[in-house]
């Protein structure tokens, strides 16, 4: 069984987000630090170079 | 002819609104059943020019529209779903965790200094009677905040035993009519009084069949007069006759409280534990099932207050908490099978 996650963004959006286990535990400390929830980030796409 | 207060309908925004001034829409907004029959009348704040000379009397001869209030209460018996909703726009700042239908909500208050909103999350409050062709009430508040919450839990079987109260104020904004179609009352999941879990400051008053009741809240103590500034706008936007509406709505300095009842008996050590200000955290627990409950956690707390008192014929000790910060001051993780609680 997969771990259950959230994605928490730093606070004063100075960072990259983070992704975290669900429990309390660990998402309660990081509100406090000034983490908030947000969406994951879009994966990112492989570019692949054209050679025509 | 009359109209039973019975027949008062509310509704109010599970999701949390954009900003103060847009309003929920439908999808966004739940309606549950309440205890209370007050309604949250808006209150128009007036003023009139008897004080100015120039009339020849000290008459009132124009009235002036100056501000827009609006604030009201719900009463329910707690239910993992209005616990959710409570502890998600009451402290502020939310994580929404799981899948349908199981989702969790851990809340804590917001913290500006570490760079959250100063604001609390706002929703729309509907209240409506008859609806439609015979309407007798029908208007929307738009750009609420939760102004404190309170659960008390108490000794017996009824529901009524466990109960949350709900105060809320608004921007002042109205919309009527409101043009919503309630959706159907959910069905609430109840957290009885029977379930609680309960530890403060180191002992288990379930455990040991002691506790006989318990009263925990929290207080925004929203910074209402801070919400007219210039450009806070108009009850009726461009109409500087209508009114001034709140174009913000901070919190001010918050407050949690936490009390309870037990019984005093040899070995009960709360009054040492008063002289002592011994400390510790307070962990509250009511639960439905394994996917809809509430556990409120004060990270640390000591007695203010400990009397031993008279409780129907028991002697009993009445404790008053202190919550007190240390790397927090409270969370809450609501679980229940509603979606979308204030996102």
């Amino acid at each position: 069984m997969t771990k259950e996650t959230v994605w928490l963004a730093p606070p004063f959006g100075q960072g990259e987000p983070r992704e975290v286990e669900a429990k309390p535990e660990v998402i309660v400390p990081l509100l406090v630090a000034g983490w908030s929830q947000c969406a994951a980030p879009a994966a990112e796409k492989e570019v692949t170079e054209h050679v025509g | 002819m009359s109209v039973r207060t019975q027949e008062i309908l509310i509704g109010f925004g599970k999701a949390k609104q954009t900003d103060i001034a847009t309003a929920n829409v439908v999808g966004g907004i739940w309606q549950l059943k309440k205890l209370n029959a007050a309604l949250a009348n808006p209150k128009l704040n007036t003023e009139n020019d008897a004080e100015e000379f120039g009339k020849g009397h000290e008459y009132i001869t124009e009235v002036f529209k100056t501000s827009w209030d609006v604030a009201g209460t719900i009463e329910k018996y707690l239910s993992a779903e209005i616990a959710a909703w409570a502890m998600a726009f009451g402290l502020g700042k939310v994580v929404k965790a799981g899948t349908n239908p199981n989702f969790t909500y851990t809340c804590t208050p917001p913290n500006p200094s570490n760079g959250d909103a100063v604001e609390l999350p706002f929703f729309s409050f509907i209240e409506q009677i008859r609806p439609g062709a015979g309407v007798v009430l029908d208007r929307t508040a738009v750009g609420c905040a939760v102004e404190s919450w309170q659960i008390a839990v108490a000794s017996g079987p009824g529901r009524a035993n466990s109960k949350i109260t709900v105060e809320f104020v608004g921007s002042g904004k109205l919309t009527e009519p409101s043009g919503i179609t309630l959706p159907a009352a959910i069905v609430e999941k109840l957290l009885p009084s029977a379930s609680l879990a309960l530890t403060i400051n180191g002992t288990n008053y379930v455990t040991n069949k002691n506790i006989v009741s318990l009263e925990f809240g929290g207080k925004n103590n929203i910074r209402l007069e801070d919400g007219f500034y210039p450009g806070s706008g108009f009850q009726t936007p461009a109409d500087s006759t209508s009114g001034a509406i709140r174009g913000r709505m901070e919190y001010g300095n918050r407050q949690f409280n936490l009390k309870f009842v037990a019984r005093f008996v040899n070995g009960s050590d709360e009054l040492t534990k008063l002289k002592n200000q011994t400390t510790g955290t307070a962990v509250i627990t009511l639960t439905y099932d394994a996917n809809n409950s509430l556990e409120v956690t004060f990270t640390k707390v000591s007695f203010s207050m400990a009397e031993v008192v008279d409780t129907d014929g028991r002697v009993t000790v009445s404790v008053e908490c202190a919550p007190m910060y240390q790397a927090g001051i409270i969370s809450a993780v609501a679980k229940c099978s509603v979606d979308g609680i204030c996102q």
